[in-house]
């Protein structure tokens, strides 16, 4: 021991039992470089060396039961941490299976790296066992995909597409690694996390378009701030809620930007578009000017263009210079930061918009066209009163995931969200499926004293129900909430109100009971309204509740608000049977 | 119906007068028409590795951006190439070309290029062999020549404005042309102003 000689060989000794530095082990080294503490995944052939080489690092992995599950529960991680969520998968169908998810990201610009095994260089083009062109099936809805051919470079390349979806306009990244490139070893080590040097994010805005806007805010006897998802994606939630309350303007959010603006302050509109509130929608509507930021004027939130705001000088901030204009023309377009050009505009203002009229006429408009719905003694469960009794029952923290349907668009409107991060669901793509994968990641991501409770339709909760075994496995502390209508209720509704005619039902119940084969979960009907207690029993682990409303109790209700596009205010309303009253209501 | 909704009804409430065009912009819709396409030549610097052309065309395809030409090729550094498109598009079309393709990482710079800047085509058009002669001097009228000469066939290079090669192939359709390869469109900007 005290013999240098001796010494030498037991570092020797040492260093053979670590492995030796490959392709693969520069792939977690990168990850690492990026503080990366998490990942989800599947493992398979072609990524084993990225898996052998991740076990023998601190990286936790999270062995989901599907590969979109994987996606869903690092875009989820993504979104409630603001940081990268990381998905792994095997070449071939471990890749297809996580498209969906890398789509939602691209459609949301949620931070997503995927990385992907891949069959070795010499086999690629060849059909070979589980071969798939990733990069070519990935190409239209990544940020950026990467073929990764060379061990050295490898690690270098995962940095870059992690620095890629975090950095800018965020968005999914995808490396590709093929089996001989993560094998090979190599005595490169990654450096930190570092984007293109072409790559290139706008910050401040043009500071002469920031005057122009700054005089037709102030000029404005209308205003209206329209707070889009990159309020949230880029941190500007205090500076926003700052500027509307210091100048006295009423703030409309986008789906996305849930949470930007607290649903309980005065100003707020709370939700435009399809799926919105009656108010926020007139608010759009009759604005002179819109102060929006961070939205990309999504369909779902304008309507026919030709009468989305048609009054309004529009003021458009965006990182991303190609939403400027694209559709909604921007009479001011502001490119950069959405907390650094508030905080220019703000520099800028030197009067507060003489706006009370307009205040008191969008007060007026929320008490005549409020958000409620009726719920008579002899209905068993209203979903509604399921989302306002949870809210209560929990703290103002609490994350709140959701599927698509109409469970998720209850969800949104009838919680009060006060938080940003807070609100995670799948909004441009529409993905059913997403809440209980996503609350798995939100868990993962999410502060220890957070609740997180996901809101689940039937048909969204089967279509990756399997992910509960995950939960149980990990012991992750998620209630899911089942809004069962035993229908895939929202294109139910869209087909009853277009096509007047019923689609089908699901068929299959969801029971929480059937569900017990995952065990260690704990399941329950509620029949009835002793719901508040529902949620907090002081145990933890999963929990699987799901509230039996009356079936097919609900049509679209409200007028269709446009010409032409199909945006209809979603107002429940108690079915009373009419000309297609059978088909509708029909047990 | 109204549920509790005490507000007018929807044909009771006021309406705004003003409109938006389908690009979205405020139009006074008695005056105003659609905006008319134009023809625009865009010029792309992107880095030379494989995938980008694929990217582009992809690009092009997905967001259904009218493209009349896409002609690709290496520039005097190596790292670099050179695509140079040719769109028909509204001017907000044309916009949205350059801000998309300038999103995508491998592409450096973009540009539009001035309605004077230089255009070039090329063309082959291979013709039937009986009257060379004349092919020979049809193809000197528009500054081509011949390249190869058969028993059968004669063969004639054109280089260009697509207007001028259109013309040319008009004129040697009276020799019965057999084939014609073209390629797309190749500019630079005129004098010392940089391309791109």
């Amino acid at each position: 021991m005290s013999e240098p000689a001796h010494a030498v060989s037991r570092d020797e000794e040492e260093s053979t039992d670590d492995q030796p530095t490959t392709g693969a082990s520069s792939v977690i080294a990168a990850l690492e470089n990026a503080s990366v503490e998490i990942v989800f995944g599947i493992q398979g052939g072609a990524i084993m060396p990225v898996y052998d080489a991740l076990y023998h690092s601190d990286v936790r992995h999270v062995t989901m039961a599907h590969e979109q599950g994987a996606a869903h529960a690092a875009d989820a991680f993504g979104i409630v941490s603001g940081r990268p969520g990381v998905c792994m998968a095997t070449s071939g169908p471990g890749a297809t299976n996580l498209v969906t998810g890398i789509a939602d990201a691209n459609m949301d610009s949620d931070p997503l790296v995927a990385l992907t095994g891949q069959v070795p260089t010499a086999f690629v083009g060849n059909d070979a066992f589980q071969e798939t062109d990733t990069i070519g099936v990935t190409m239209p809805i990544t940020k950026a995909n990467y073929f990764a051919d060379d061990a050295d470079t490898v690690g270098d390349t995962v940095g870059e597409a992690f620095a890629l979806a975090e950095g800018g306009r965020q968005g999914p990244t995808l490396v590709d690694l093929p089996k001989d490139v993560t094998q090979t070893e190599t005595d490169h080590e990654p450096g930190m996390p570092t984007p293109p040097e072409s790559y290139e994010v706008p910050d401040e805005a043009d500071p002469e378009t920031v005057e122009a806007a700054t005089r037709a805010l102030e000029g404005a006897e209308k205003p209206v701030i329209l707070a889009g998802g990159g309020v949230i994606k880029g941190n500007a939630s205090e500076e926003l809620r700052a500027f509307a309350t210091a100048y006295e303007i009423p703030v409309v959010t986008t789906m996305p930007a849930i949470g930007s603006f607290p649903e309980d302050h005065d100003l707020a509109m709370e939700i435009a578009g399809m799926h919105g509130t009656g108010y926020a929608n007139m608010a759009v509507t009759h604005c002179d000017v819109m102060f929006a930021i961070g939205t990309r004027f999504d369909d779902r939130l304008t309507g026919g263009v030709e009468t989305f705001a048609p009054d309004a000088e529009v003021i458009h901030v965006d990182i991303d210079p190609a939403e400027i204009s694209k559709n909604i023309h921007a009479d001011y377009p502001l490119v950069g930061d959405a907390k650094t050009v508030i905080d220019q505009v703000d520099q800028a203002m030197t009067a507060t918009p003489d706006a009370a009229a307009w205040r008191e006429q969008c007060h007026a408009w929320k008490d005549e066209y409020p958000m409620d719905y009726q719920a008579p003694d002899d209905e068993p469960l209203k979903p509604q009163f399921v989302v306002e009794a949870v809210d209560e029952a929990t703290d103002d923290d609490t994350i709140v995931t959701t599927g698509v349907g109409q469970h998720q668009m209850w969800a949104m409107q009838y919680w009060t969200y006060t938080k940003p991060r807070t609100w995670v669901s799948s909004h441009g793509l529409g993905t059913m499926g997403y809440g209980l994968p996503a609350a798995i990641g939100a868990r993962l991501a999410a502060d220890d004293d957070q609740s997180v409770v996901c809101f689940d339709g039937d048909g969204s909760f089967l279509m990756t129900g399997q992910e509960l075994s995950v939960a149980v496995r990990e012991e992750l502390d998620i209630t899911v909430f089942v809004l069962n209508n035993a229908a895939i209720g929202m294109v139910r509704q869209g087909a009853g109100c277009l096509l007047r005619r019923a689609a089908d039902g699901l068929g299959v119940p969801v029971d929480p009971r059937v569900r017990h084969a995952s065990r260690g979960l704990r399941g329950a009907r509620l029949p009835a309204r002793n719901l508040r207690s529902g949620s907090r029993d002081g145990r933890s682990g999963p929990r699987l509740r799901r509230a039996v409303g009356r079936r097919r109790v609900y049509r679209p209700g409200g007028e269709r608000v446009s010409d032409g596009a199909e945006r209809r205010r979603q107002r429940p309303v108690r079915h009373e049977p009419g000309p297609h009253g059978g088909a509708l209501n029909g047990r | 119906m109204s549920q509790g909704l005490t507000g007018p009804s929807p044909n009771e409430r006021p309406k705004p007068e003003g409109r938006r065009n389908s690009q979205g912009i405020r139009i006074d819709p008695e005056i105003e028409a659609e905006p008319k396409a134009r023809r625009a030549v865009v010029s792309a610097l992107v880095k030379h590795q494989p995938g980008v052309l694929a990217e582009v065309s992809a690009l092009f395809s997905r967001r259904q951006f009218n493209i009349e030409s896409l002609t690709v090729g290496a520039t005097y550094d190596d790292d670099y190439a050179r695509i140079t498109l040719v769109v028909e598009e509204p001017d907000p079309g044309i916009e949205q070309v350059e801000k998309q393709l300038e999103k995508l990482i491998p592409v450096i710079a973009v540009d539009e290029l001035e309605p004077d800047a230089i255009r070039r085509e090329i063309a082959l058009v291979k013709v039937e062999g009986d009257e060379p002669e004349a092919v020979h001097a049809v193809a000197e009228m528009y500054g081509g020549k011949v390249v190869d000469a058969s028993e059968e066939t004669v063969t004639v290079e054109l280089t260009g404005s697509q207007q001028k090669i259109e013309a040319a192939i008009d004129t040697f359709d009276r020799f019965a042309i057999r084939e014609i390869a073209r390629a797309g469109t190749v500019a630079l900007e005129r004098g010392a102003e940089a391309t791109g």
